[in-house]
């Protein structure tokens, strides 16, 4: 998958738990399990075949299954803005998959006596608890228009995922046209899941601001959208951090 | 707080990760580099994420497992990540970890701490071919991949959403100069 997973965890004092090594080995596990079924550089993951037609869902993994319904339930929400089925070369979930497997990755720490843990999939993170004083989690947006700079910073709580054409050139790809195209230069949602929160991160980037209406549907989700000519629009509810805080 | 913050560095198969524990004593523990790691993350569809993947980059997927496997700099094998080792030595050092190959060509990484505090993460050495694009990716990416290293230890902010272009040839590497400098 050649992406980069950053696990942090925080503890009150002193070392964690003593089955922080199989936490960790678990979470790492987990990440392992979802770059083989879902990688669609490796010719041989279950997807890569699913995607030549080699193989049928049937034949892969169930994990596969949940994954594309869950896919299939984002596209319907977003009207179509995302979908992993307007895709080049066949069907994409990559764009719910980063997530989905980071939120598995962080499942494995429920419980551990950690004061919180990030699982941060290159730039799309999960969250859970808090830092060791009581505080949540502050996460940067990074700035579109210079990533070395912030664009703003969130209170976390639950996951946050950032779409946009910076990371490496214009990549999104537009469902509706089937060309590259967005009609934003990034956008941010924050929510519960993390699997969700990078498939509408994904949907707002494509369609722009008017696509913040589109989180009106779902419970728990917020947005911000920078816009090509620096315009910013946010939900009423964007966890934006206190200033100073 | 006062933190002490501690950079177990695993390389999954295919995925690189960098874990971080927070809490003191400070220790750093390596983790191991897979057989399957990648090139960088320029065109992978896998990596690409929530950015979908239209491949108008420069070459062809396929071409980022070019010396995966032999650019292992790390240690012990996958998963192993949560063991740990001893206080690291004190002192401010640096270390450069080897050249490992990555999409467009051959980067090294520089670390240098004090104590066992990562004070900074830069690129000692890298040639990406001079390709136009190349060069416009790895000025977008490296100052992420520097900053993604330093957040674990920035105070303020506890991460940075959005900043997802990643290497693991720049996590290989990483983890060779983390280990020279004894933070494992």
């Amino acid at each position: 998958m050649g992406t980069v997973v950053t696990i942090d965890v925080y503890t009150a004092g002193g070392a964690p738990g003593a089955d922080f090594d199989a936490r960790m080995a678990a979470a790492v596990a987990r990440l392992h399990e979802a770059d083989a079924v879902f990688s669609t550089w490796d010719p041989a993951s279950p997807v890569s075949r699913l995607r030549r037609g080699e193989i049928d869902l049937a034949g892969c993994p169930p994990e596969v299954a949940r994954v594309l319904d869950a896919c299939a339930a984002a596209r319907d929400r977003t009207d179509g803005w995302f979908d992993p089925w307007a895709m080049p070369g066949g069907v994409d979930p990559t764009g719910y998959v980063k997530g989905w497997a980071a939120q598995r990755a962080l499942a494995e720490f429920a419980a551990s006596g950690a004061s919180g843990v990030l699982v941060n999939a290159a730039g799309d993170i999960a969250s859970a608890g808090l830092l060791p004083s009581g505080e949540p989690f502050r996460i940067g947006i990074a700035d579109p228009f210079a990533p070395q700079r912030l664009a703003a910073i969130v209170r976390l709580t639950g996951t946050i995922a950032t779409s946009g054409t910076y990371e490496r050139g214009p990549h999104l790809i537009d469902p509706r046209t089937g060309e590259p195209g967005t009609r934003a230069a990034s956008a941010t949602v924050t929510g519960p899941d993390l699997g969700l929160a990078d498939a509408l991160a994904t949907a707002l980037a494509v369609a722009g601001e008017t696509g913040l209406d589109l989180l009106g549907r779902f419970d728990g989700y917020q947005g911000l959208v920078i816009g090509h000519d620096r315009s910013r629009a946010w939900t009423e509810h964007f966890p934006f951090a206190p200033r100073g805080g | 707080m006062k933190r002490a913050p501690l950079v177990l560095t695993g390389t999954v198969a295919g995925l690189a990760g960098v874990l971080s524990f927070h809490s003191s004593p400070a220790k750093v523990t390596l983790g191991a580099a897979g057989p399957a790691a990648t090139g960088t993350s320029a065109s992978s569809p896998a990596a690409s994420g929530s950015s979908g993947s239209s491949s108008s980059g420069s070459g062809s997927s396929g071409k980022a497992s070019s010396g995966s496997g032999k650019a292992s700099s790390g240690s012990s094998s996958a998963g192993s990540s949560g063991s740990s080792s001893g206080p690291a030595a004190s002192g401010t050092r640096s270390a450069v970890g080897p050249s490992v190959n990555y999409y467009f060509g051959v980067l090294s990484v520089r670390v240098t701490a004090t104590g066992s505090k990562i004070t900074k993460v830069s690129i000692a050495s890298i040639n990406d071919g001079g390709m136009p694009r190349s060069q416009y990716i790895d000025q977008q990416a490296i100052p992420m991949l520097e900053q993604e290293v330093m957040q674990a230890q920035n105070g303020n902010i506890q991460g940075v959403a959005g900043a997802s272009y990643t290497s693991a040839g720049f996590a290989k590497s990483l983890q060779g100069a983390l280990k020279s400098l004894g933070l494992k």
